[in-house]
């Protein structure tokens, strides 16, 4: 008998744990997404915590528990961070799990997360991203929401939320709407006696404006940063655009000619030889760095393009000087390449609390409590209310990027979005375009080889 | 169920029990997921729609893809040239350190480092400082008079600042290395010293053929481990493998494929591709083990 309850025991314990470890394991991971999000608020979590056993005793609804996650660096967690803060007091009953990480870390996770079915309930988005996960139906039909009074889009302007449609569905909307551009620092063509770039520029003035760089510092800085490859947009896109062409067709297929490609590598490459921009090695080193290393802040180019929103977060990094904005280099007698871009919020098609995602982003996107932090953090909001509200909260860098996007948009039309496959045609872009800048390949094989492969990944 | 195995289970039944938190962890972090994936690499998966069945086409389409052949190439020269540089060099700061030298725990300590930084996101970010266009080495290069060179960032050196990277980790095989010179009986190198051999043959004909069995185990495990290597390329190419794919490891690639492009179905068949040519390496290494590898019995 006591030998048979010691057994008894013995079992009961290991049993307990075993669950006991495995209830740990669960802990720790849910405490580590947890203390990821607020760590750099500081006490974030906390607040959460009190406000909602605070509001536990009066209030009859149920705690929901929904899940927001981002991207960007360390300054917009910790806005971010804040802007649920203020969320969670006003909804004491939902709390909201927070997670983030740098851009490309961001879409590799979300995508393994969607794969496992545990995608959190709000997502950022990007027009680049979100035909990937629309066409694979992972993202909620807003208009659920919106007719259930829960997302009011009464005042953004249908062409921002025509931006966040994939075939006629409205998938996303955004935080914020921006356009990109090129960026010069005054002090620094101050210094070089150089002329500032006109709003309107063009290729040749690109060029032109690139030369005198490298003649006036002595051949200390190269005029432009190497844009021939890399992202496939904005700038190729931009220059496909003002040819009457795009990056794809709206069935999915490529939507430029070899011509044009020829002509864009070429007119790179030309630059190249003369020493315009930095060779292909420095190009190569320089991939990817951070922002405050790259090779625009670090004083090795002079001409830089960047997305409008991120016009103060540059100037932050130089000591005199300020940022200033022109267009996309334009093509005489070409047509405009502008196109609406943005950072948006979607909810996953998987939520189990779409109704309190939807309030969130209502609260993001439409809150004056939330938009005195956000300002113009991804772009100018697309609630014409709050641009207004926001307007006189910003430092002198937000507004010029403000007056920059609202110049630009009017030239703005409808882009077609990216078809499944477009990453790796990406990829390819990239490829071809280094092989060029490292003289292993013609600008001709390069285009051909681009081609080729590129209509077998679409096909 | 014969008594016999009933007893023994009866017997064993709180061994199990013990055992069970690994054995869940077991089951389901490593056999579930690998068994997925072994069904994965049949078909043709984007994570977010159910996978799609494809038979042998992800493997087939492997070798027309020249990505592939290039990272299979990356990974090979990798292994080849890395692992037998780094276990020359350990067995060479072994023998060193095994001259009976004065501070010897401190020095096997300071050698033994690099080690146990080796595989982090540190390291290789330290590397990419040192093999820079304005990087340390360039700067020493300067200083007597040499044109620096941006090794990092060249197709061509690229790959070789990764492999000296993985030499530069040779603490852990070197500390086994060490333990094995140690077991050398000193009896059979003052026997030679009477017959009048010198430094050099003492090594080639007493010390070598000794740990034969310990160059081996180190050999196996080194070879295993470079064929896996993804940190350090994945944190000098920032992600992308280059310049121009020179450093696309395999591994890397495969990420790439799974998490990038959302092709997890052809990952996965590459995975259990390089499970194959793993398995077909350390097989041809144990095949060659019965000639040179020596057992005192």
């Amino acid at each position: 008998m006591k030998a048979r309850l010691k057994a008894f025991a013995i079992v009961l314990l290991s049993i307990t744990f075993a669950f006991g470890i495995a209830a740990c394991g669960g802990g720790k991971s849910n405490s580590g997404e947890t203390s990821g999000g607020s760590g750099n608020s500081g006490n974030s979590g906390g607040t959460a915590q009190a406000g909602n056993s605070g509001s536990g005793g009066g209030s009859s609804q149920e705690v929901v528990e929904i899940r927001f996650t981002w991207w960007g660096d360390t300054a917009r967690n910790d806005l971010y961070n804040a802007i649920v803060d203020r969320f969670e007091e006003e909804y004491p009953h939902i709390k909201v799990k927070r997670e983030f990480g740098g851009w490309a870390d961001y879409w590799d996770r979300l995508a393994t997360q969607s794969a496992g079915g545990n995608a959190p309930d709000v997502v950022s988005m990007h027009q680049f991203y979100v035909a990937d996960y629309a066409r694979r139906n992972a993202l909620l039909d807003l208009l659920t929401v919106i007719d259930s009074g829960e997302l009011d889009v009464s005042l953004f302007p249908e062409s921002t939320l025509d931006s966040g449609r994939v075939n006629g569905t409205l998938v996303m909307v955004p935080k914020g709407v921006t356009m990109p551009g090129w960026v010069y620092n005054t002090a620094v063509f101050d210094q070089l006696g150089i002329e500032y770039p006109d709003i309107n520029w063009t290729y040749d003035d690109l060029i032109n404006i690139s030369r005198q760089v490298v003649e006036k510092s002595g051949g200390a800085m190269w005029g432009s940063a190497d844009f021939s490859g890399g992202q496939l947009q904005p700038n190729f896109r931009y220059f496909l655009r003002q040819h009457g062409e795009d990056l794809y067709t709206e069935d999915g297929k490529l939507g430029f000619s070899r011509d044009t490609l020829v002509k864009w590598w070429s007119m790179w490459k030309e630059m190249r030889d003369e020493k315009l921009i930095p060779d292909a090695a420095t190009v190569a080193e320089y991939d990817g760095v951070p922002l405050e290393q790259n090779l625009f802040v670090t004083d090795k180019v002079a001409l830089f393009q960047i997305p409008a929103n991120q016009i103060y977060l540059y100037e932050q990094q130089f000591q005199e000087g300020e940022i200033h904005m022109v267009r996309m280099p334009t093509l005489p007698g070409g047509q405009n390449g502008e196109y609406l871009e943005g950072a948006y919020l979607s909810i996953t098609a998987d939520s189990k609390h779409p109704k309190e995602a939807a309030q969130f982003i209502n609260f993001f996107v439409n809150s004056k409590r939330s938009l005195e932090l956000f300002k113009v953090e991804q772009g100018s909001p697309a609630n014409t209310e709050m641009a207004e509200f926001v307007k006189p909260l910003l430092a002198a860098p937000q507004a010029r990027a403000v007056d920059f996007i609202q110049t630009v948009i009017p030239y703005a039309s409808n882009a077609v979005y990216a078809p499944a496959g477009a990453t790796e045609v990406e990829a390819l872009f990239k490829d071809n375009s280094t092989a060029i800048s490292f003289g292993q390949k013609t600008v001709e094989q390069a285009a051909d080889d681009f081609i080729a492969a590129a209509n077998r990944i679409l096909q | 169920m014969n008594p016999k195995m009933r007893n023994a289970l009866k017997r064993n039944a709180v061994g199990y029990i013990f055992l069970s938190p690994w054995l869940l962890g077991l089951i389901g972090l490593s056999a579930i997921p690998i068994l997925a994936s072994l069904y994965f690499s049949f078909t043709r998966y984007d994570m977010l729609t159910a996978p799609d069945w494809i038979g042998i086409e992800n493997y087939r389409a492997m070798f027309d893809d020249q990505k592939w052949r290039n990272s299979m190439k990356v990974t090979l020269t990798y292994v080849f040239l890395g692992v037998p540089l780094q276990l020359i060099f350990a067995l060479s700061i072994a023998i060193m350190l095994n001259r009976g030298i004065r501070g010897l725990r401190i020095y096997r300590a300071i050698y033994y480092v690099p080690s146990l930084f080796g595989g982090s996101v540190a390291v290789a970010l330290l590397w990419r400082q040192l093999f820079g266009g304005e990087g340390l080495v360039n700067l020493l290069l300067r200083q007597i008079g040499l044109q620096g060179y941006n090794w990092i960032a060249s197709p061509d050196t690229a790959l070789y600042t990764l492999i000296v990277l993985k030499v530069w980790q040779f603490g852990a095989p070197m500390v086994i290395f060490l333990a094995a010179l140690k077991q050398v009986p000193t009896e059979l190198y003052e026997a030679s010293r009477i017959d009048g051999a010198g430094k050099w043959r003492q090594f080639s004909r007493i010390t070598l053929p000794l740990i034969t069995p310990i160059v081996f185990f180190n050999l196996v495990m080194q070879t295993i481990q470079a064929f896996q290597a993804f940190t350090p390329a994945y944190i000098v190419s920032r992600g992308s493998g280059g310049p121009l794919d020179s450093t696309l490891f395999y591994t890397l690639y495969l990420y790439q494929k799974g998490f990038t492009h959302f092709q997890m179905g052809y990952a996965a068949s590459m995975a259990w591709l390089l499970l194959i040519v793993i398995a077909f390496v350390t097989a041809l290494i144990f095949l060659s083990a019965r000639k040179w590898v020596y057992y005192q019995e």
